[in-house]
């Protein structure tokens, strides 16, 4: 009984600050051409594409039962699909269930978000909060993040000096990939004079306004090799919930990413990160202080030892977001997806000018909710 | 694509369905289901390995609400998914949890699915799926008279409406049996003509009536798989098979007549993999989601592929009535409760309760072997679930 | 020892986000015409040749792109219609519909196929509306490029 999934294609549009020019249903389509495109799939009932699994989120669409705007354009006309509104990792760890249990040997996932169409897209995650004293209070994804920033940089001797470099070697790193648009290059000294949000997090410090959609196909080994000749396997998935007040959790800490990434890893078959067993880390950092955060998590170091990570030169030695993470600019939804994509495209030797050489396996990590209280952890290999 | 591991159903827990819940918050709610399904099952949390959580989250505008909601459901330190699709959720929901454990990635996973329908406005919100650009400003929710106005031109006024009437009043009395309900009004037969020609109308000829409840409410499943079933000696209801068939982003409907309803597509699928000719003598309790009298009416033809008036018949006959040849929805069905994220998951739950034996007042008395149910919402999509009493045979590898 | 009613406190409020749609090429030029020109401009299916109301970016049932516009109505039949007795709110305003009004699905002229263009009849009485009735397309005098910039439908 062991079956296995792998990615087969990966498809992305550029992400940009306003993709005024495309609706939804536009963007996805260019997702599911070019996934045509790669796999020479078709929508048949026998051998084609019949599980959809699309991700995006209601509040953003500003529409109830917003995959229902997007079936016609995934081709799920008198098809499955299913929709995940959560970051879109999950769709990945969801997908990997459906090859695994034997239902469907091909899925297709679809994700898309505009961060550009709601007047904030703070005003959304604000809705993420409850009615009668988390939002009253004014906590919103950002607010949330801030207050875990001040906890964690204290607790790790991570400096406002440090996330200014983050933010500028985010931008750089990002110069590589072509699906980044209109992010300028910054200086220190910009990241630290742009305008505090919620303190510590300065406005370059967060990741920018994004509009974008991104997709996969996956499918079971017999039909991989048909589909690629570059499979890149799903080995591992975890995910993990932490508490909802902020006040009830050790919010410097990383427990639930760390028991997400020990889930995804015991699945893949490895102890821990090692810079041997891992060639490279996506992952979602959407405020610069997340860069070490989530780094501590995975176990690319200590808990506690983000400052002293990033100090040593961490980022760069163990290959972490060499397209310029989540701060070069994906949306919401989509951030985790993404790392999913740029790792599998790393792992088939398509990343261009930033490919890592000989790489084998990847890990990407997607959050969803305030302050990465859900933490996804994806395992790949080819 | 044949499954690889079986999944049983073994602990369900509803909350009662009202439209006056206003002394619990839907994390609270939420826990009333949790805790009843755990109780079901014999289980604690820690016997928990996954949840799977959802509903239609413009009506109460709650960003994320599984966020909120670990605190009343359990999932704090827990892996979770989070999958929405409309009014079919509570089915997607189960067909998920059933894809988890079948991947063999976790063992028991509840699924949770919950509307606090008194906390929005729901015709508005049902509204809010239509396109901002052409369809928002006429769609009325999922208020329609045009299934009505088919069903009277094709069978003449006085039958079609009699039939529909009839279809309400036999889910009033299955609601009458089932303590969960939301809506048990205790309609008689005699009542029928009255209620045809005063009940007012909401649009065309779909009145008040016909149209489902607006409910506040919770359902938990906990989805085992077969090893936890055996060493749990759980009572299990079997999940056989399940198809989701969606259709384009118009309701193009009525007068543009589909080539098939998702229904009965649907159907044919799942009849076809399940070596079903017959459904009404080899499945023995369908709960269908019946939005209205007319489109629960009309379905019963789509879902079991009749032609003609037979489902007519079937009504006026008292067929499908909880003692009946085929009884459909011995809970009241959607017309009675409808917390919306949940009432997909109330049908496979329901089902679920005939086969196990666990229905209570409103348990069909004939035995129960194999149990339809189905999930409907977006536009016009359907999931369908088989259970079974039976552990089904997995296909040879 | 008895037990005291608790005073439930419940929280009313209306909320908000305010939202740019974008429409895209496709709705946008269904949007521009009816502006522009006053006409309304379906999309036709290079495979099985059906029109779309209003054009979307693809044929749902033959998936693939749609890019051929042709120009249809503005008269037509009624397929179906609905007489709305019950005011909702409307979401994209905050504020109750005026009803009764009368939805109706209008297969305009010129169309290919079964896809009818869903909007307003400006009439409400039940006994002076049937299937099949020809109707035509009244527009508005300012036109901003939406829907509303069709009126309503009339019967001829």
């Amino acid at each position: 009984m062991s079956r296995r999934a792998a990615i087969c294609a990966v498809a992305q549009t550029s992400y940009e600050r306003d993709k005024w020019y495309l609706r939804q249903q536009g963007m996805g389509m260019e997702v599911v051409e070019q996934l045509i495109k790669a796999t020479g799939l078709d929508f048949s009932e026998d051998r084609g594409i019949k599980q959809m699994v699309t991700v995006s989120d209601d509040l953003f669409d500003g529409r109830t039962i917003s995959d229902s705007a997007m079936t016609d354009v995934v081709g799920a006309h008198y098809r499955c699909e299913e929709k995940v509104s959560q970051d879109g990792a999950q769709a990945v760890y969801y997908a990997l269930s459906i090859i695994l249990s034997g239902y469907e040997d091909v899925v297709m996932i679809v994700g898309h978000c505009k961060e550009s169409q709601p007047s904030s897209r703070y005003l959304v995650s604000h809705m993420a909060f409850d009615p009668f004293f988390t939002r009253p209070v004014g906590l919103d994804y950002l607010a949330a993040a801030g207050l875990q920033a001040r906890a964690y940089m204290n607790q790790a001797g991570v400096t406002e000096a440090q996330l200014a470099d983050i933010v500028v070697r985010a931008r750089r790193n990002a110069a590589d990939n072509p699906k980044i648009k209109d992010l300028p290059a910054v200086t220190a000294q910009q990241v630290l004079a742009s305008p505090m949000w919620a303190d510590p997090i300065r406005q370059l410090m967060a990741y920018p306004v994004t509009d974008g959609a991104v997709g996969l196909i996956i499918a079971s080994e017999e039909r991989a090799h048909e589909l690629t000749d570059k499979p890149v396997w799903i080995t591992g998935a975890g995910n993990c919930y932490d508490d909802f007040f902020l006040g009830d959790r050790d919010l410097a800490g990383t427990a639930n990413l760390q028991n997400a990434a020990a889930r995804a890893y015991r699945m893949a078959g490895i102890k821990k990160y090692g810079k041997k067993a891992v060639d490279l880390v996506e992952l979602s950092d959407q405020y610069a202080y997340q860069l070490p955060m989530w780094a501590e998590g995975l176990g690319l170091c200590g808990a506690g030892e983000g400052g002293a990570w990033l100090a040593r030169g961490g980022p760069d030695k163990m290959r972490v977001n060499l397209t310029g993470g989540m701060l070069a600019g994906n949306p919401m939804m989509l951030g985790g997806l993404v790392r999913v994509a740029e790792a599998a495209l790393q792992l088939r030797g398509e990343a261009g000018a930033k490919q890592v050489p000989g790489a084998k396996r990847a890990v990407a990590q997607g959050v969803t909710g305030p302050a990465g209280q859900l933490q996804t952890v994806v395992v790949l290999e080819n | 694509m044949a499954k690889n591991r079986n999944v049983g159903i073994i602990g369900i827990g509803q909350t009662v369905h009202s439209s006056h819940r206003e002394e619990v918050n839907q994390p609270e709610m939420i826990h009333e289901a949790v805790e009843l399904a755990l109780k079901d099952a014999g289980m604690t949390m820690a016997d928990v390995d996954c949840i799977v959580h959802g509903n239609m989250e413009l009506f109460e505008m709650i960003h994320q609400p599984d966020m909120w909601h670990v605190i009343g459901d359990g999932a704090v330190g827990k892996p979770g998914l989070r999958i929405t699709t409309g009014g079919t959720t509570g089915a997607t929901l189960v067909c998920a949890a059933d894809t988890l454990v079948a991947s063999g990635m976790h063992d028991v996973v509840m699924a949770i699915g919950f509307e606090k329908l008194q906390e929005g406005h729901t015709t508005g919100g049902i509204t809010n799926m239509a396109d901002p650009l052409w369809g928002r400003e006429l769609q009325t929710g999922a208020l329609t008279g045009m299934t009505a106005d088919a069903m009277i031109e094709e069978f003449g006024e006085e039958r079609a409406k009699y039939a529909a009437m009839k279809h309400r009043l036999i889910m009033d009395q299955h609601a009458m049996l089932n303590p969960n309900a939301h809506r048990r009004f205790g309609f008689v037969e005699e009542m029928l003509p009255a209620m045809i020609a005063n009940t007012p109308p909401l649009v065309g000829e779909l009145r008040i009536v016909h149209m489902c409840s607006q409910s506040d409410g919770a359902c938990a499943m906990i989805f085992a798989s077969e090893k936890v079933v055996k060493k749990r000696k759980a009572k299990a209801a079997w999940v056989k098979d399940h198809v989701t068939v969606h259709r384009e982003e118009t309701f193009n409907l009525f007068g543009n007549v589909e080539e098939i309803t998702t229904m009965r597509y649907a159907a044919q699928k799942l009849y076809e993999r399940n070596g079903i000719t017959d459904p009404r003598k080899q499945i023995d309790v369908f709960e269908m989601y019946d939005p209205s009298s007319w489109w629960g009416l009309d379905w019963i033809r789509e879902f079991l592929m009749l032609e003609g008036d037979e489902h007519l018949k079937m009504v006026e006959k008292g067929e499908i009535g909880i003692n009946g040849k085929f009884p459909i929805n011995p809970s009241g069905g959607v017309v009675a409760t409808n917390p919306i994220g949940a009432t997909a998951m109330v049908r496979v739950a329901e089902a679920a309760m005939q086969i196990r034996g666990t229905a209570g007042a409103h348990q069909v008395k004939k035995p129960v072997k194999l149990a339809l149910a189905s999930g409907f919402g977006g536009t016009l999509w359907t999931v369908l679930v088989l259970l079974s009493k039976k552990r089904p045979k997995l296909a040879e590898k | 020892m008895a037990e005291t009613k608790q005073e439930l406190i419940d929280l009313r409020q209306i909320l908000e986000i305010p939202q740019r749609f974008a429409t895209g090429p496709v709705m946008g030029r269904f949007l521009r015409e009816l502006r522009d020109n006053q006409r309304i401009m379906a999309n036709r299916c290079p495979k099985c040749g059906r029109f779309q109301l209003p054009p979307r970016e693809v044929c749902a049932i033959c998936r693939v792109p749609v890019t051929e516009f042709v120009a249809v109505g503005p008269e037509g039949v009624i397929q179906s219609y609905d007489l709305v007795y019950y005011a909702s709110p409307d979401p994209l305003t905050g504020k109750a519909r005026q009803a009764p009004y009368t939805t109706v699905n209008v297969l305009l002229d010129g169309v290919e196929g079964k896809d009818t263009l869903w909007h307003l009849l400006n009439e409400t009485d039940p006994k002076k509306i049937k299937r099949g009735m020809r109707v035509r397309a009244v527009f508005s005098e300012t036109r901003t490029g939406s829907i509303h910039d069709i009126k309503y439908f009339e019967i001829i």
